[in-house]
């Protein structure tokens, strides 16, 4: 592609690029913040393809259409109010994560104006292909094997949470909308008075 | 790419989708009627719009479009004949697979903008089936790259022009025809658009304009998932006697109508079911299809 194709491509599509991940963390509804952050990954592999970096660019667009959906899947699972509907906050600590991102932001931006970049041009066919296949296959095997092994535990991780009740747990008789029997009967879990003393009886209590 | 082939390529997908339509019709045992498709269609957007009042409605609007644009995309990375590509790219065949993947998210979104539980449920549930279906798409193409030593579906092409790609790699052809079948809802796989399966599933809120852009979207899936197949499994173009073009195209209407046909006289796909299938002996099944393509390869392609 041309000089002048390429910007044309590159600064529109950096452009909501930017906007569409902006507007993830300005959103509660985690169905809306995981489709806005797979528009913004999505884009950026319009911006790989921009750049003649073509298997990047197709792998980026296949890859974050599978990943953002499962993201979504998830986070609509563990949160208390997947559709934001009941206005709440689900930031925390918020003067430190700032200080936190204006640094790694700061620091990001640096490393993109200071780096010698090779000014190389690439012809022929897919040459990147052939590359990446090479250093997939060769140096960086063992990385890309613990990687995936890690993404592979803290899927199994997440299923077994949601698998058991939810990040809240099982609900139990006294829980908000969950009755509790009437007390006395044989075999039936009684919810102790007071906070404290109640949690250290449950270790004594017999197997139901 | 040519400043022409857009358009090609959205004429084609209006071709190809009547064509798929009076297909449907003919694998029915009716006459095929252009006239009654279109009746049909212009029944189909003369209806009011559904729009549901919750929050996300957004997604519901987006949904028709991103399936018909994932849709499009696909079509247009096939290779037709030597000459005619609407998006020749060295790694075509990866970026099939990635427009297709954008069905889970126009599923997903028209299941979640509707704001309906059933439709919520069937967008959810599409995604754990699509994922399904995705792994065994990508191998099986990564198989039949391996002897094309290229991922350039016309490279894929033209390494069949002795013997088709389906006689060589069976396995990799019996793991993509299914796959390439839901993720064009063609049943047995309609479990996302099934009038038995949660009331319709994630599309059976839309109405009107919106109808008619599924039902199109999902005639051009069916028109590339047919043509992708005629053109890396069955040898694409090559063929004696008849022009390039004709055996593309014959070639592209007999794996249509095989499709259809077989999923009128095949029972509904029980959800447990296909997803234990996928991933317990499809996924397996397509790393030894890998293998046996490293295999040819070397022994029979080198």
């Amino acid at each position: 592609m041309s000089g002048l194709g390429t910007a044309l491509v590159f600064w529109p599509t950096a452009a909501i690029m930017l906007v569409t991940g902006l507007y993830v963390f300005r959103t509660s509804s985690m169905a809306r913040a995981g489709l806005l952050l797979l528009a913004s990954l999505g884009v950026e592999g319009l911006i790989f393809l921009a750049l003649a970096s073509e298997f990047l660019g197709v792998l980026q667009l296949l890859m974050m259409s599978g990943e953002m959906v499962i993201m979504v899947f998830f986070m609509v699972m563990f949160m208390a109010d997947p559709g934001g509907l009941m206005g709440m906050d689900m930031t925390h600590d918020k003067r430190r994560s700032a200080a936190a991102a204006v640094g790694v932001a700061v620091a990001l931006a640096l490393l993109a104006l200071l780096t010698d970049w090779p000014a190389a041009t690439l012809s022929g066919e897919a040459p990147d292909v052939r590359a990446i296949g090479f250093e997939v296959m060769g140096r960086s095997m063992f990385t890309f094997l613990f990687a995936g092994m890690t993404i592979l535990f803290a899927i199994v991780g997440g299923i077994m949470l949601a698998a058991q009740g939810g990040r809240l747990g099982i609900a139990a008789p006294g829980d908000d909308g969950v009755a509790v029997p009437p007390p006395g009967r044989a075999g039936q879990h009684v919810p102790p008075p007071g906070g404290e003393e109640g949690h250290a009886m449950h270790g004594a209590e017999p197997a139901r | 790419m040519s400043a022409a082939s857009p358009f090609a390529i959205v004429a084609l997908a209006l071709v190809g989708a009547m064509a798929v339509a009076l297909l449907e019709q003919v694998v029915a045992g009716a006459r095929p009627s252009p006239a009654g498709v279109a009746r049909a269609a212009l029944g189909t957007l003369r209806q009011p719009l559904a729009v549901p009042q919750v929050k996300d409605a957004w997604l519901y609007h987006g949904a028709p479009v991103l399936l018909l644009l994932g849709g499009v995309l696909a079509l247009a990375t096939v290779p037709w004949t030597p000459g005619f590509r609407g998006l020749d790219f060295s790694t075509g065949a990866i970026l099939y697979s990635a427009c297709l993947a954008y069905v889970t998210p126009a599923v997903l979104m028209a299941g979640w903008g509707a704001g309906r539980p059933l439709q919520v449920v069937g967008g959810f549930r599409f995604v754990a089936l699509m994922l399904a279906y995705e792994m065994p798409i990508v191998m099986a193409v990564t198989a039949v790259a391996a002897p094309a030593e290229s991922l350039r579906p016309a490279a894929i092409v033209e390494i069949q022009h002795a013997v088709p790609m389906a006689l060589v790699q069976p396995l990799a052809f019996a793991l993509f025809v299914p796959a390439v079948m839901a993720v064009a809802f063609i049943p047995p796989f309609d479990l996302p658009q099934a009038p038995g399966e949660l009331g319709g599933g994630a599309f059976s809120a839309y109405t009107g304009v919106h109808a008619g852009i599924v039902s199109l979207a999902q005639k051009v899936l069916v028109l590339g998932a047919a043509g992708m197949t005629a053109a890396l499994f069955l040898g694409g173009w090559h063929g004696p006697l008849l022009p390039d073009a004709l055996w593309m195209a014959l070639k592209t209407a007999a794996v249509a109508a095989a499709m259809l046909a077989a999923g009128r006289r095949l029972p509904r796909a029980e959800l447990p079911w296909l997803l234990g299938a996928a991933w317990k002996y499809a996924v397996p099944a397509a790393i030894l299809a890998i293998v046996w393509a490293g295999f040819v390869s070397l022994a029979v392609y080198q």
